[in-house]
């Protein structure tokens, strides 16, 4: 009686081995359909014993990641419908996944997109870019070449510069030295007209010492007169040789 | 007599003590902090913070603030040598003796053609695009003890690497990526498993055309013909002879070399690489040929 309860947990092929020779009668176990049901029954069990198997505690998304497999079959989110989502189940886990792999490629908005982008980031050819490039350096390269050419000129002119410098300043030392002098030459002949030592910053030395100079004033004066009298004269008489030879 | 016991005793307790360790010697005088801080009338003043202020406040002044000073760090308004720093490309420096480092330890196989990519997968290098590096800069150090024979794909190369490898009967390429192709060469498989097709290499920018179409630096836009040129040259120049790689068994592998819009050695631009199913998906639509082919 007890084998009767049993066989419900038993696989009938199991008790068909084991109970098969028994001296005792055994009730006959009610027959029922035996292709169909016994299919079903055996998948059914399976699955019961897969899922008694099954004691990692895992959710069943990612028991699917870990077993290799998409985690969802149907989109369980907003972003479980778009393309990238799509590309990467295709990506991730191939033909097993379901997707049409032609969502990998890109659509034609797609490219026209990136051509737009990739007319302005990239606005020249290789060849232009080639010929920018040659032409900025032939630039530098000549600026290069131009303040070369005019230190190198200028550098041929600083002896002569550096000479001018020195012969203005050496003039300038020599006309200092010559003023001084004369001063002093003017000084020491009003000391002489008075006899005696006087002090330079008496009034009657003063007195004599501008008559003094104005005295030589006009003596430069009439010298530099001359000067030019003599410079006219010359002129002349150069003119009066040129209108004779011209009258020759 | 007095003296002379002490001085006995003294040094007789001194043979019986034990010598001066670690062990047995006293710690300096404060140089144990009381892990607390006193709350009490004397020890619970200010704690070392101060009276009023930043200090006892504990709210610390930004690094470099002088107190409404004009800031040391900002007097010197402008540091020119910085200047467009932040946009100027960076590549990573490699030398030929961890080159060859590698080739020696077989994390690099000389039969194929070398790039990046395998550069990166020997694990010896790294760089990092989002961070303007722009690929292998390949130095001069240890290019005396340089013998390996490959094909090496970098993104810089000075002159002397150049002779080093050709010197070998190597042969070099120097070769811009833009940024989005190095993040692909340095992960591959992570592009691949994000279901993609494999994009086209972008062209160089303008400032560093000279240098990838000349021949004297084996650029990848150079023409072939100069860089055969420039290979004799160069080899006069260092004095050594070159080795004739048309006779090479492996002359194939020497010559190979990418499509100036290929990232991948093998791979065109447009396919789609499975690697689960391990299959690659090529386009047929004319719309995305030419697309791929531009």
């Amino acid at each position: 009686m007890s084998l009767c309860i049993r066989s419900k947990f038993i696989r009938p092929n199991l008790i068909g081995s084991l109970f098969r020779y028994s001296t005792t009668q055994i009730e006959p176990v009610e027959q029922i359909d035996p292709v169909v049901a016994d299919d079903e029954d055996i998948l059914a069990k399976e699955a019961a014993i897969e899922a008694k198997r099954n004691i990692s505690r895992l959710t069943p998304d990612h028991r699917n990641i870990v077993n290799g497999r998409r985690p969802y079959e149907e989109p369980k989110h907003i972003a479980h419908l778009t393309v990238k989502y799509n590309r990467k189940m295709y990506g991730k886990y191939g033909v097993a996944s379901g997707v049409n792999p032609s969502i990998c490629f890109p659509s034609k908005k797609d490219i026209e997109e990136r051509l737009e982008y990739e007319s302005v980031a990239y606005p020249f050819t290789i060849k232009q870019m080639i010929e920018m490039a040659e032409k900025r350096r032939k630039e530098q390269e000549q600026k290069i070449q131009q303040r070369d050419r005019e230190v190198a000129a200028k550098f041929a002119k600083l002896e002569q510069w550096k000479k001018d410098l020195l012969d203005k300043v050496a003039k300038k030392a020599a006309e200092a030295s010559a003023a001084k002098e004369k001063k002093e030459r003017l000084v020491e002949e009003v000391r002489r007209h008075f006899g005696f030592k006087l002090d330079p910053r008496d009034e009657r030395f003063q007195e004599m010492l501008a008559k003094r100079e104005k005295e030589q004033k006009k003596l430069e004066k009439q010298a530099r007169k001359e000067a030019k009298e003599k410079v006219m004269i010359a002129k002349l008489q150069q003119k009066n040789v040129e209108l004779g030879d011209t009258k020759k | 007599m007095g003296s002379r016991q002490i001085t006995e005793k003294s040094l007789s307790m001194l043979r019986s003590l034990p010598r001066i360790s670690l062990g047995n010697i006293r710690d300096n005088p404060n140089c144990k902090k009381n892990p607390k801080r006193g709350r009490a009338q004397h020890g619970g003043d200010k704690h070392g913070a101060g009276n009023k202020g930043s200090g006892q406040r504990q709210n610390f002044m930004r690094l470099g603030y002088e107190t409404g000073n004009n800031p040391f760090y900002l007097r010197v308004p402008q540091e020119h040598y910085y200047r467009g720093q932040h946009l100027r490309r960076e590549y990573p420096p490699l030398s030929l003796h961890q080159l060859q480092n590698m080739i020696d330890k077989d994390r690099l196989d000389v039969n194929q053609p070398i790039d990046i990519a395998s550069i990166v997968r020997s694990g010896i290098y790294n760089f990092f695009p989002d961070l303007k590096q722009f690929g292998v800069n390949l130095t001069d150090e240890g290019a005396d003890i340089f013998v390996a024979k490959v094909n090496i794909e970098v993104q810089w190369a000075s002159e002397q690497v150049i002779a080093a490898i050709e010197k070998n009967g190597g042969v070099i390429t120097t070769a811009y990526y833009d940024p989005h192709s190095l993040l692909l060469l340095k992960n591959p498989k992570k592009f691949f498993e994000s279901g993609q097709a494999i994009p086209r290499r972008m062209i160089p920018p303008p400032d560093a055309i000279e240098f990838y179409t000349s021949a004297k630096t084996r650029g990848y836009l150079a023409d072939p013909e100069e860089i055969s040129k420039e290979r004799l040259k160069l080899s006069q120049k260092y004095g050594y002879s070159l080795p004739n790689i048309e006779k090479e068994s492996n002359y194939e592998m020497l010559c190979e070399k990418k499509d100036p819009r290929q990232i991948f050695y093998g791979l065109e631009p447009g396919w789609v690489v499975n690697l689960k199913d391990e299959c690659i998906l090529k386009p047929k639509d004319q719309e995305l040929l030419q697309f791929y082919n531009s």
